[in-house]
């Protein structure tokens, strides 16, 4: 494959902070002000060197454990955060789900909701105009849309961003966990808009903690443990990998 | 491209919707506010000393214009915080935030000005073509200060999460220390001067000559608002600057 890769990400490093103790008031500041200079804390690196590249087309899986960094990950991949050492370069648009509904009002309609959504995700107003009803027959919501939010299931809340989610029309899709939504119908409407992104060649990072979901969908999978990041070659060896720690 | 007007307009629309969707008197909350200390400022001030007959329509307009920049600096400080979820989970122009939050406050001023006018029928003014531009100019000087300053305290607040208490202080201290109440004139000299280093005294006194006395305006006046505003545009570019250095890492501080 000697294409050019959409996203790379080299020698990504990150480090957080963790304090020992809480210091965020302009009192506590003021009260000691030693501690603005010598602060009581340690650095704790979740990512350690990751190196990955990622071609059009792809399907990536990453699987780890609780805690060993892949929402870090994800967040680097989609701006949020800004790596302690490394670079990423990314040749396409991306559309980060790293939570569904992202800025959705309880207050709000659903209607007014999807716009909202919409919008925060990057799509313009026209657009979602003309794929408004196409989201809400996606989402089964044709009763609902004049309704607050707050009075929705919560089911229904995440089938409508889910459908909100698949028509933004980007080239990356990050995914963090948001595959296992809705009932058995819905999911496999959304297996199908799986199936057309990888006819269309649309790149996918998701992460998952469902072996079945990296065999069904993934090209292509890797594995973190402890901040650092093993290719296996091999989405078997992978899973292997992630079902014994 | 990122759809950044639209997202602009979007966050003032759901955030002037939701704002009052909750509260019985809804709306009316943005008028009432600045209705209330001036009916008390008023009746204490025109019971303890005789006051000129401009002084209702002034100290109405006064007050007016010390809430529009005091609330802009209030919830522009805070917007940045009180978008954490969105921040933490989508890239967009973060300073869009900010914005929206000041613009809010700038519309909530133009809905007081509908009842400022209302005032005037009864209350007749002196205004004219020109002083209209040279009042918009003040507020518009008003605008670019305050987004300045909320584009500097959002990030501030996001480490320090008492700094709201300090800020509403030290804007209580800008309140009394413009002329809004009081004539510059009634003071001491040497106060005079310390007044007179406060650019609110200088917007507040021009965006008056606007509306109140507007047979009086010389060219010197536009002169002044002409630096006012050059001044304001500095602050305002200081603000981003400094917003731009400092917000790829506040992510990690929420």
């Amino acid at each position: 494959m000697e294409q050019k890769p959409v996203i790379e990400v080299k020698d990504v490093s990150k480090s957080f902070y963790l304090p020992h103790e809480r210091h965020d008031t302009l009192v506590e500041y003021l009260t000691n002000p030693i501690r603005l200079f010598r602060r009581n804390g340690e650095m704790y690196q979740v990512l350690k060197d990751i190196d990955l590249k990622v071609y059009p087309g792809e399907f990536l899986g990453i699987m780890g454990r609780n805690g060993c960094g892949k929402s870090t990950l994800l967040k680097i991949i989609a701006g949020i955060y800004a790596p302690t050492t490394g670079k990423i370069i990314i040749n396409g648009s991306v559309a980060p789900f790293l939570e569904l509904g992202v800025g959705f009002n309880q207050e709000l309609s659903g209607r007014e909701n999807v716009f909202l959504n919409g919008i925060i995700l990057g799509m313009n107003k026209k657009k979602i105009r003309q794929k408004y009803d196409e989201i809400v027959q996606f989402a089964e919501l044709e009763k609902f849309m004049e309704m607050p939010l707050k009075n929705y299931s919560s089911g229904m809340k995440v089938r409508l961003a889910f459908s909100i989610a698949i028509m933004t029309d980007a080239e990356i899709y990050i995914l963090d966990e948001v595959l296992s939504v809705g009932d058995i119908a819905f999911q496999k409407k959304c297996d199908g808009v799986f199936a057309k992104f990888k006819k269309d060649k649309k790149t996918v990072i998701l992460v998952t903690h469902s072996a079945d979901a990296v065999k069904k969908l993934c090209t292509r999978a890797v594995f973190l443990k402890d901040g650092i990041m093993h290719d296996y070659h091999d989405l078997n060896k992978v899973v292997e990998a992630y079902i014994n720690g | 491209m990122r759809n950044y007007f639209e997202l602009l307009d979007q966050f003032i629309s759901t955030d002037f919707k939701l704002r009052y969707k909750n509260s019985y008197l809804g709306i009316l909350w943005i008028i009432l506010k600045p209705l209330a200390s001036f009916a008390v400022i008023y009746i204490i001030w025109t019971n303890l000393f005789p006051q000129s007959p401009d002084f209702k329509m002034s100290l109405l307009l006064g007050i007016m214009i010390m809430n529009l920049f005091s609330e802009s600096i209030m919830m522009g400080m805070t917007s940045l915080s009180t978008k954490a979820g969105i921040i933490l989970k989508v890239r967009f122009p973060r300073e869009v935030s900010v914005f929206s939050a000041v613009t809010i406050s700038l519309f909530d001023f133009a809905i007081n000005m509908i009842i400022f006018t209302a005032f005037a029928i009864w209350n007749p003014i002196d205004i004219s073509f020109i002083g209209i531009i040279l009042f918009i100019l003040s507020i518009f000087s008003i605008y670019f200060i305050t987004t300045g300053i909320s584009l500097f305290l959002s990030i501030m607040f996001i480490r320090l999460r008492d700094l709201n208490n300090l800020v509403s202080v030290v804007l209580q201290l800008f309140f009394w220390m413009t002329p809004v109440y009081y004539k510059i004139e009634m003071l001491p000299e040497n106060l005079q001067k310390i007044i007179s280093l406060n650019p609110m005294t200088h917007i507040v006194t021009l965006a008056r000559r606007g509306l109140l006395g507007a047979s009086n305006i010389a060219t010197d006046d536009f002169w002044q608002i002409g630096i006012v505003f050059v001044l304001s545009l500095i602050v305002f570019g200081i603000g981003v600057l400094f917003f731009k250095k400092r917000v790829y890492k506040i992510a990690e501080y929420f």
